[in-house]
């Protein structure tokens, strides 16, 4: 009987197979080297989540002057002109070590990419050269209270006037809309049947007159997060992003950037270092070391799989369920890490501990953690995705 | 795509005339196809998968090695394609037909079947030639009655060995895995090795398969995680409750996420290996331990979501479900489970090299 060969069967989700470029290899030990330098500054404190608490415009510009900032904007609009797989290595080595990027990270993240699709070219000479030196930092104005990751639900509105746009309403969790310069911000433009239509996406001053922002304090204390309140703003119609009443369209075609960086996986990564540091002073048991080395192989693969949608990102694809798969794994592991973490070496957390030492870590970790799985879409609205994806396979 | 039809259609459809293979009624005969590997009667296994060249890539071989593991393929795909055979390769040794296993084994009693007559340091440290006298019990050889040949890696007075034996010279007592795959312990005494059959090798090539085998063991789980997967997705498409179909049930759509989830993180680990296994070293040693800790780690939940989603029928033999469950709960155990991957992998870690080693790969 002769075999009838089958060829492998595919993926139902597949992810393309990733090797970095020999241009990251030597990314990412300069972005060591200046990390090391940094790390004598005093200015590298190895803190968890640093990307969203981790303010420090200073160490911003230091990092766009080494053009590591927007750095896969074009050259012509100030950025470097790298791909999305230099711009990953350099991003991971920051969060790894835990540095304080959170001044530019939706600049860079978001806005820059945001503007250079579909922005006019008025509005990427006058916003990318200053996102690329690290000199104007956005937030965004997306969800509102009664409207988590239903963005469609939006009330904030838009008003036509003789020169362009009167905004009125309040977006939440604009992440330090207290201390940036501009917003990307979501509003209803149109009445349509279609929630999903008449949303327009703006361009908005925080300092222009009538924004009104309102700290919204996190358990810890934190001030990160503000309620903006729009008073009757108004926004000229170079403002406007992209197409009226493609809003919605633009803001979706963002989220696989927003959801499948190494942020998504990397947020506690420095408690585990500092886990280590504090076994280092005795001998590890077996039972602390295959805790540690289970957690290690879930990171390894789960950064495999972060890598491959960059990857994917990088060839111009919109891989969105790959990207809601990482970010369900990646928020998921952050929290089981500080479990682990703390059932590993059983510490007490102390938020008034030594800044840096383990207790303190650990309580800022913990304060953070139910955070991890909110932000960016709610995980289960993230598994949603995922199955969709599959019916439409 | 034609491996997809089983699943499309009904999952309850029963198929009586598809016996499964117990563990000492394998069809050894039919094994040895010149391109393809186990194209056994008598099995539920779908088809036979197609051997890689012997000059195929690491990253192919784990991909055919996947596809086997997906399939069930009854046979030794994995020890022959990413085992056996690249280790003989490695030794000098020539590479025989048929499906191939291997032992590592460093418990054997082994003295030089030819001892030299004026022997220099202690005492039966040199032979006349490498020829070996063999005694021992090589544990739970996958397919040991099925093979060819078994590659074993052993320590000789002289250091590392790799030789290979005809399982015939043994004694056989056949032993079994969860899913019924052949696990045979091979009982030795004094069984002559001849030279030609024996190669000296350096610690590298005996750590080195030890890296093949587990992750040769980690493909194949990959493949079995992705097989409960498709099971487990057309199951749910197409029984209906309550008068829809389960996948339109908000607890079902969760639980099968983190089914997909679980299974592509395992592919992940394993595709991470597959170029550090080409360059070796300490690199290669951290991407197979987290591959094989991933994927031994990861089998109790994938088979966990796919039997809950399967409802009951999932845990018959009427459905093909457990063809892949009971790969998984035997796989993660075999060439070192989690724990023990887990440990070498951390044992070398400190605060200060966990992240190089974590960006060490690709």
């Amino acid at each position: 009987m002769s075999p009838s060969v089958l060829s492998p069967t595919p993926s139902p989700i597949a992810f393309p197979d990733v090797a970095l470029p020999e241009s990251a290899r030597g990314l990412r030990h300069e972005v060591r080297a200046f990390l090391e330098e940094e790390r004598a500054l005093g200015t590298v404190l190895g803190r968890p989540d640093s990307w969203l608490a981790g303010w420090d415009p200073g160490f911003s510009r230091r990092l766009a002057e080494r053009g590591w900032v927007g750095m896969a904007l074009p050259v012509e609009y100030g950025g470097a002109g790298r791909g999305f797989l230099d711009r990953y290595v350099v991003i991971e080595e920051l969060l790894a070590a835990g540095a304080p990027v959170s001044a530019h990270w939706v600049s860079d993240r978001q806005a820059g990419p945001s503007i250079l699709r579909h922005g006019t070219e008025e509005q990427r000479r006058f916003f990318l050269p200053g996102i690329a030196a690290g000199q104007c930092f956005f937030s965004i104005g997306m969800s509102e209270k009664g409207s988590g990751s239903d963005l469609a639900s939006v009330a904030t509105r838009a008003e036509r006037t003789a020169d362009g746009w009167r905004l009125t309403g309040t977006k939440m969790w604009t992440g330090g809309a207290h201390v940036n310069d501009y917003a990307i911000v979501l509003a209803r433009t149109d009445d349509t049947d279609d929630k999903h239509a008449g949303l327009s996406q703006f361009l908005v001053d925080l300092r222009a007159p009538g924004v009104r922002i309102e700290p919204i304090r996190l358990m810890s204390g934190e001030h990160r997060f503000n309620a903006c309140h729009f008073e009757g703003v108004d926004v000229p119609d170079g403002m406007v992003l992209g197409r009226r009443g493609d809003g919605w369209q633009q803001v979706t075609g963002e989220l696989a950037f927003e959801r499948s960086g190494p942020e998504r996986y990397l947020s506690t990564f420095p408690l585990l270092v500092s886990l280590l540091r504090e076994l280092e002073r005795g001998s590890a048991t077996a039972a602390q070391l295959t805790e540690v080395g289970i957690l290690t192989a879930r990171l390894h693969s789960v950064r495999r799989l972060s890598l491959a949608v960059a990857a994917s990102l990088d060839a111009g694809a919109s891989p969105d369920i790959q990207a809601a798969l990482v970010k369900d794994l990646g928020t998921r592991l952050e929290g089981t890490l500080v479990d682990t973490v703390r059932g590993i070496l059983p510490t007490p957390a102390d938020p008034h501990a030594t800044p840096g030492s383990h207790p303190e870590l650990l309580a800022f970790a913990l304060l953070h953690s139910p955070g991890y799985t909110l932000r960016g879409g709610t995980n289960e609205i993230l598994r949603g995705i995922i199955t969709r994806g599959l019916e439409q396979h | 795509m034609e491996p997809r039809t089983e699943t499309q259609t009904n999952t309850h459809t029963i198929d009586t005339g598809a016996p499964v293979i117990s563990a000492d009624a394998y069809d050894t005969a039919a094994f040895h196809a010149a391109d393809a590997i186990a194209v056994v009667t008598n099995t539920t296994a779908p088809d036979a998968v197609a051997l890689p060249s012997e000059d195929a890539s690491t990253a192919e071989l784990l991909t055919a090695v996947q596809e086997a593991g997906h399939r069930a393929v009854p046979a030794p795909f994995a020890e022959t394609a990413l085992v056996a055979r690249p280790l003989l390769r490695r030794a000098g040794l020539p590479v025989p037909e048929g499906p191939l296993s291997y032992a590592i084994a460093p418990d054997l009693t082994i003295r030089y079947a030819r001892p030299a007559a004026s022997a220099v340091g202690s005492a039966g440290c040199l032979g006349e030639d490498d020829s070996l006298l063999v005694t021992g019990a090589l544990h739970r050889v996958p397919w040991a009655r099925a093979v060819t040949e078994v590659v074993v890696l052993a320590t000789a007075p002289s250091g590392p060995v790799l030789f290979t034996l005809p399982p015939g010279r043994a004694v056989l007592t056949p032993g079994g895995n969860l899913a019924g795959e052949p696990r045979d312990d091979l009982h030795l005494a004094a069984v002559e090795i001849p030279a030609s059959q024996v190669r000296r090798i350096t610690p590298e090539v005996l750590e080195e398969a030890g890296l093949r085998a587990a992750l040769a063991r980690s493909a194949l789980i990959a493949g079995a995680a992705e097989r409960c997967v498709d099971l487990t997705v057309a199951h749910t498409g197409a029984r209906t409750q309550f008068g829809r179909p389960l996948s339109r049930f908000q607890a079902v759509k969760q639980e099968e996420a983190r089914l997909i989830e679980e299974a592509a993180l395992v592919r992940a680990a394993v595709g991470a290996a597959a170029a550090p296994l080409d360059t070796g070293g300490p690199v290669a040693h951290g991407a197979v331990a987290a591959a094989k800790t991933q994927a031994s780690a990861s089998a109790a939940e994938i088979a966990r979501i796919a039997h809950q989603l399967h409802g009951a029928i999932g845990i018959t033999r009427l459905n093909p479900l457990h063809l892949a469950t009971t790969r998984l709960w035997s796989w993660r155990d075999e060439d070192g489970d989690e724990t023990y991957w887990a440990r070498r992998l951390a044992r070398s870690l400190t605060a200060t090299t966990l992240w190089p080693s974590l960006a060490a790969t690709p």
